[in-house]
């Protein structure tokens, strides 16, 4: 009998511990999405230092949110034109990707190192949602997590029109560039 | 050419030359230096967060795009890309907070954790925490 229940409690503790271990949630509030055009005419960058993310490493589960206008450019016109007329930030004040690194069994969050990471979802941009893939890695340290992608997408596929007066100014694929530091302590 | 014709010209070219500094002057304004700005409101952090937590709808169209001082404790500084720095305000609230972006060239030592800071911003909303950019200490 005794011996049942030590059998049972320690199947339990297993248990409890397992998905203790599992179930890995890590959040950042302080995650940086920029994105870049290039053209012959100009070139566009911004910068949003304020992304929030969730990354659960039992599951690969993965989610970005972002404030339209968190976007900073080095012009304020451009800034005004993006929020205003492209983005339409009022309107659409978010932004959001929620998805999956597919391939998150093959990275060991015991051991350091970079891993590939092949990413998939919905990404939300305008009002308008896009499956699309990625390429990134993951990034384990002591310390943190670190999440990076680089992908492009098209403002066309997202709704945004682009007055002809500025057509060649702005690219027709924007390249995106994602780095998320993930703290592994618990913190904000 | 008659006299009239010289003048207007004259005056057409003046026009054009004064609309082209314009334009360029328009087009390179870069943010503004808020130090030197008047907010349009002055706030506690967790005065702040309460009013977005109340009502996310009513504090947006109150606050997003405006200028706000806000003081608060520092609770955590974390650097960002592009030279910029996220000091992080407490609000009382143990999962939101005031996030001020310091866009570029800050030293994360000018912000000792703990310490009662004043910080100019412009409000971008609310994501999980109220977010402010362009921020300058006061």
């Amino acid at each position: 009998m005794l011996v049942k229940m030590k059998k049972i409690i320690t199947l339990l503790v297993a248990i409890v511990t397992l998905t203790g271990t599992y179930a890995q949630k890590y959040v950042t509030k302080n995650g940086y999405i920029g994105f870049y055009s290039h053209t012959p005419v100009e070139d566009i960058k911004a910068d949003n230092n304020q992304v929030a993310g969730v990354l659960d490493i039992s599951t690969g589960d993965l989610v970005f949110q972002v404030l339209i206008k968190s976007f900073k450019f080095e012009k304020a016109l451009m800034e005004e034109h993006f929020n205003e007329n492209y983005l339409e930030s009022d309107k659409f004040p978010r932004s959001t990707f929620t998805g999956k690194i597919t391939n998150i069994a093959s990275v060991d969050f015991s051991k350091p190192g970079s891993y590939d990471a092949n990413v998939e979802g919905d990404l939300t941009i305008h009002g308008v949602t896009k499956k699309i893939t990625a390429k990134g890695t993951l990034e384990v340290t002591s310390g943190s997590i670190n999440a990076n992608s680089k992908f492009t997408i098209a403002p066309e596929d997202y709704n945004i029109k682009i007055p002809n007066v500025v057509r060649n100014n702005i690219a027709k694929t924007l390249e995106v560039t994602v780095n998320m530091k993930y703290p592994l302590a618990e913190g904000k | 050419m008659k006299r009239p014709y010289k003048f207007l010209l004259a005056a057409a070219v003046l026009v054009a030359i004064i609309g082209i500094i314009a334009a360029l002057y328009m087009y390179n304004l870069t943010d503004r230096d808020l130090q030197k700005v008047k907010p349009d409101f002055v706030i506690t952090a967790g005065a702040l967060l309460k009013a977005f937590s109340d009502d996310e709808a009513a504090a947006s169209s109150k606050y997003i795009n405006k200028i706000i001082e806000v003081t608060g404790t520092i609770e955590s500084v974390k650097a960002g890309e592009e030279n910029s720095l996220n000091v992080i305000l407490g609000t009382g609230d143990p999962l939101s907070t005031i996030i001020c972006t310091f866009q570029s060239g800050n030293d994360p030592a000018g912000f000792p954790v703990g310490e009662e800071i004043t910080v100019r911003g412009e409000c971008a909303g609310f994501l999980m925490d109220v977010l402010l950019n362009n921020c300058s200490v006061i």
